[in-house]
């Protein structure tokens, strides 16, 4: 890695347990896993309830989640979020890693990075809604439960990863 | 006892406070593990760093465990934790989608909002990705409602599928996974790249 | 030691012991032995027979009336517009609709007050609301509404009120012509019937 100084990070299976203990909490306190994509969600419906309210109010979607969701901000996901922030932060302060940088394999430049970067998250952003959660909401909180939406999830995910990982090699290695 | 918030132990309000300690929790443990390095993230899919596969697989059977056993002391009553229902069509259709977006990307949306708290610009522009993603869905729902609403199969178990009892599915889990931990841990050594190097303890 | 192996040697006995011990399907008391026994100190369960006969009289549709004897008994002879629940059966999910519910005023009976009663501690101890038992069941039932004791001369005008009041629902529910007008006399203390909170489902998924 770049930085000489930079602390090692936690070992990844004392990292999963802890990972898997922060997720039966959040069974125990609120009867359900993480998430993250939904906190896009909301904040993608409050945007267009804000912006062209009018259209909020006639398409399918917006009005289906209204109806469920009266304030879409205040939802337990954008909550959850705001602490992914607070708690990415912390951990990269007291280990040494904030820095402005954009990560790459050194065979691209930052502008095909990026690029691929706003490719990647609009097929994800898409992705997530259509298969009615990410990684953390569906596959990782899917599987806790033992769900077979969770492993069907999981195997469609990493499944794709994998068999595409050979025309995206450039990007990484 | 819980889930504290069916119970009604807690309000509303406390339960939102609760979740943004726990999403704290969750950023924590995700950047502790260098779930916020997209080059990390990706190694899953090269074989050279395979730390997705472990804290993933070990958190999923940590949670699973950790639910049965709070089940098992009367803390929780799991009939009213939270089941995703299964749509198998957008299941597979929105999993393969995503799949195509992490290997372009390089993150996942929790990882990407984590990476961006640190400064990491790529994952800046992944999340702004994500924004459009989702706006595009919520435009074209219409569209792609049959799709989404498709072979509807309820919120079934994967244990009810095999016939087994949860924990021997979970059992089953934990040496599936112990299994892929040592090809993981294998395929680090043989994939290893020259200008890639895992700093972990 | 390599991590791997720590966990590999902390997750299989944890597997091992989960997968080998029955899942707990029992579900939670809801009231503490102590509440439970406060309530049954209090009586408050009790609905009097003179009650229920007026709300049936009147065919109160938020009366329920439950009968826990054996499906033979209640073959036998039952009171109208009632369902039978065994008390043995009282656990089976089939009726939870029934016992744990907010609009109807359940009402269990027996040939005594034991069983009926029975069967409301149990759903009480589950935290289950509206639930009452007929105080006396069916044998008190009998003495006091389908054969009152006429009261004598120098009664208080409310023992003879009730009598009234007693011998027309007898014949009302014995299915004879009713001369007296039952609903105006009856007892009017009827148990508030308390709304269940919804329990709050939990929304996920992202």
């Amino acid at each position: 890695m770049s930085k000489k100084n930079q602390k090692p990070y936690m070992n990844p299976y004392l990292g999963g347990v802890l990972l898997g203990l922060v997720l039966v909490i959040a069974f125990w306190v609120s009867g359900r896993g993480l998430g993250s994509s939904g906190a896009v969600k909301s904040a993608v419906v409050a945007g267009v309830e804000t912006i062209a309210p009018s259209h909020a109010e006639n398409a399918a979607f917006y009005k289906q989640y209204k109806e469920t969701h009266p304030q879409p901000l205040k939802s337990w996901l954008v909550f959850e979020m705001l602490g992914v922030v607070v708690g990415g932060f912390l951990s990269g302060a007291l280990a040494g890693r904030l820095k402005f940088k954009v990560e790459k394999s050194p065979k691209i430049t930052n502008k095909t990075r990026i690029v691929f970067a706003v490719i990647g998250g609009i097929l994800f952003g898409f992705g997530s809604q259509l298969g009615r959660g990410c990684t953390s909401g569906s596959a990782l909180t899917g599987m806790a439960v033992l769900s077979v939406g969770g492993f069907v999830s999981m195997a469609a995910i990493f499944g794709t990863a994998f068999m595409l990982a050979y025309f995206a090699r450039k990007l990484w290695i | 006892m819980g889930p504290l918030i069916v119970n009604e132990i807690i309000s509303e309000n406390t339960n939102l406070f609760l979740a943004f300690l726990i999403g704290i929790g969750f950023g924590f443990v995700l950047e502790s593990n260098g779930f916020s390095s997209s080059r990390r993230l990706a190694g899953m899919f090269y074989g050279y760093d395979t730390t997705v596969l472990k804290v993933f697989f070990t958190a999923a059977i940590v949670g699973a465990i950790g639910l049965l056993f709070m089940s098992l002391f009367g803390w929780i009553d799991l009939s009213y934790i939270y089941i995703n229902p299964t749509y198998l069509w957008s299941s597979i259709g929105g999993g393969v989608v995503m799949g195509a977006g992490f290997i372009l990307g390089g993150y996942c949306p929790g990882t990407s909002v984590c990476a961006a708290s640190i400064g990491k610009l790529d994952a800046l522009a992944f999340i702004g990705g994500i924004f459009i993603g989702v706006f595009l869905f919520t435009e074209g729902y219409p569209l792609l409602e049959g799709f989404y609403k498709a072979k509807y199969l309820g919120s079934p178990l994967l244990n009810e599928v095999f016939n087994l009892s949860r924990g021997m599915l979970i059992f089953l889990i934990i040496l599936a996974a112990l299994a892929m931990f040592w090809v993981g841990e294998w395929a680090e050594k043989r994939f290893a790249h020259e200008d890639y190097k895992i700093n972990q303890k | 030691m390599k991590p791997r192996l720590i966990l590999a040697y902390v997750l299989i006995p944890l597997g091992l012991i989960i997968a080998a011990v029955p899942e707990n399907t029992t579900k939670p008391y809801k009231l503490t032995a102590d509440e439970l026994l406060e309530e049954v100190k209090s009586g408050t369960q009790f609905i009097s027979p003179d009650e229920v006969a007026a709300m049936v009289i009147s065919k109160d549709p938020s009366l329920q009336l439950i009968d826990v004897r054996s499906a033979a008994e209640f073959e036998k002879f039952s009171l109208p517009n009632t369902i039978n629940i065994p008390l043995v059966d009282i656990l089976n999910p089939e009726w939870e609709d029934y016992i744990h519910q907010d609009v109807k005023l359940n009402v269990f009976y027996s040939n005594s007050s034991n069983n009926a009663n029975q069967a409301w501690m149990i759903t009480r101890q589950l935290g289950y609301e509206n639930n009452y038992v007929l105080q006396g069941g069916l044998n008190f039932w009998v003495k006091t509404i389908m054969n009152p004791k006429e009261p004598s001369e120098l009664s208080p005008n409310e023992e003879i009120a009730k009598y009234n009041f007693r011998k027309g629902a007898g014949m009302a529910l014995g299915g004879a012509d009713v001369s007296t007008q039952p609903g105006a006399s009856a007892p009017v203390k009827k148990p508030v019937i308390t709304k269940r909170k919804k329990k709050k489902k939990v929304q996920g998924g992202c």
